[in-house]
């Protein structure tokens, strides 16, 4: 079994071992970087600071969100608005391994100015197995390239240190229990957010429908969890097709976008199965994204392939 | 008791530590490039899965064959490990007729080896693009599924096991147990 005391114990020593000096840590908000962040705070304090970046692909509320779990953690923590940067950055790009280094390197630059600013020699990441394993090297095939480690260019100026390296998301949440970590039980979100939740071109217009489908489906999904119709996801979201299709509203034709449900049951992300979906869940779902967004979406499916042959996510 | 894994690349290698760290194993990832000297004074081996095209890749593959020419001790072969063991001694791979990814039914046949106490039908997950399409003089097939007709093969005359499918993934069942049985093999070779 996993032995979570033992665990904490070997990482806070050696975090304390390997940071001499500052520290700043990418916090998404998410399981994995709450641990990391939890657990380098308690090893070097005040020398650690947290940064979110406001990417502007992330989702309904969650800036907001993240903010308020910060601040009730203690930990120093900073919100770098960099959503002009990122999307600029994006412009034009359709190739899913593009986009995920060109995230990756964006990221990495932004940290790199901030670990200067608050005078950080290390940089703090809640990479987990499943990042270093699916973004292959030389021995392993690239499944895909994680914006954690893909994207590092090779002339980055900081020290690494990951603690949560050997681990799976059911063993940092595991940790995350113990400790407190109010994020314990969230849904993997990954850290490229929305962008590969949009396939094709990454624009704002883009951006804001795939955000409201995604805050859809989790709405939706909640709701159903709460009155025991399925069981809670694993992971679960809206991912938006450039594909469009004939569809008729109100007598008039349309000729709109797709968006796909997908939702899936896992215990470590290496493997998973779909969600079995109650009918009238899924009625719920498309029938309030279609009424939503009517001008830019008509048609949503649902997403039946298990992992392997597809991954969770899309891109 | 230490065993150690074999990194042949694949998706699920460090999965196959984590089972064996569970059941509390001294075990590491080594490269498959290792020389088998250094791997002398082991308990056993698991040579893990790998995305090579194994019969043509051959270099992909390292030292595999040094292990299982040298080794007196047990010897697990995964998916891609299994397929270099069968080619190793004498067997034929080829492109899966029905390749498999996800759940497979699987049809148990011979209980002596890593199948003790798994009953005769249970559902595994298998990713495999290639398949053992002649199996080596001195094996036999423990296992089968309706698209794969050698999922599983054991030697009648050294502790060498092979799966087709990935024991170590959360959605095989009874993949612990298989660790496990694997483990007791060890244990009873040590006697």
């Amino acid at each position: 079994m996993f032995d979570v005391k033992r665990f904490i114990e070997e990482q806070l020593a050696a975090i304390t071992a390997k940071i001499d000096g500052k520290a700043i840590i990418a916090c998404s908000g998410g399981v994995d970087s709450m641990v990391a962040a939890t657990l380098a705070s308690r090893a070097i304090g005040d020398k650690l600071l947290a940064i979110y970046v406001d990417t502007g692909l992330m989702r309904k509320g969650e800036t907001d969100e993240v903010r308020e779990m910060l601040q009730e953690t203690g930990i120093n923590f900073k919100i770098v608005d960099a959503g002009d940067e990122f999307f600029s950055a994006l412009k034009e790009v359709t190739d899913p391994e593009q986009k995920r280094k060109i995230i990756g390197e964006k990221f990495i630059r932004v940290f790199e100015r901030e670990a200067k600013g608050f005078g950080a020699k290390y940089l703090v990441q809640g990479t987990i197995a499943p990042d270093w394993i699916e973004s292959g090297n030389g021995v392993r095939d690239t499944i895909k390239s994680h914006h954690n480690v893909g994207g590092l260019p090779k002339d980055m100026g900081m020290i690494l240190c990951e603690p949560l390296y050997d681990l799976y998301k059911d063993e940092v949440r595991q940790v995350a229990r113990f400790l407190g970590v109010k994020a314990s039980e969230r849904q993997p979100f990954p850290g490229p957010a929305l962008a590969v939740r949009c396939l094709g071109e990454v624009t704002p217009e883009n951006i804001v429908i795939v955000r409201e489908a995604c805050h859809i489906v989790e709405d939706e999904i909640q709701k159903a969890v709460a009155n025991k119709k399925m069981e809670m996801p694993w992971q679960y979201f809206a991912v938006l097709l450039p594909t469009k299709s004939v569809g008729v509203q109100g007598d008039r034709r349309a000729y709109g976008r797709t968006v796909v449900i997908r939702a899936v049951a896992s215990i470590d992300a290496m493997t998973a199965t779909y969600s079995k979906i109650p009918l009238d869940v899924l009625d719920a779902i498309s029938t309030r994204i279609t009424n939503t967004m009517k001008a830019q979406v008509n048609r949503v499916v649902y997403d039946i392939t298990n992992k392997p042959p597809a991954t969770i996510e899309w891109e | 008791m230490k065993v150690y894994v074999i990194d042949n690349g694949g998706q699920w290698t460090h999965r196959e530590w984590r089972v064996l760290r569970y059941l509390q194993v001294d075990t590491k990832i080594v490269p498959n490039t290792t020389p088998f000297e250094d791997l002398q004074d082991l308990d056993g081996l698991v040579l893990s899965g790998g995305s090579p095209n194994v019969a043509s890749d051959v270099d992909a593959m390292g030292n595999n064959g040094e292990y299982l020419d040298k080794a007196e001790y047990p010897i697990l072969g995964i998916c891609a490990g299994m397929q270099f063991l069968s080619e190793h001694f004498g067997g034929r791979l080829g492109p899966a007729e029905i390749p498999e990814f996800g759940a497979v039914d699987l049809s148990i046949e011979d209980h002596k080896g890593i199948f003790r106490n798994v009953p005769d039908k249970i559902t595994v997950w298998a990713s495999h693009n290639d398949e053992v399409k002649v199996v080596p003089k001195g094996f036999i097939i423990t296992a089968q599924s309706p698209s794969c007709p050698v999922e599983a093969v054991r030697s009648l005359t050294k502790p060498i096991f092979g799966v087709q499918f990935h024991p170590e993934v959360e959605h095989t069942q009874f993949g612990e147990q298989m660790f496990q049985n694997f483990l007791d093999i060890i244990s009873e070779q040590k006697r």
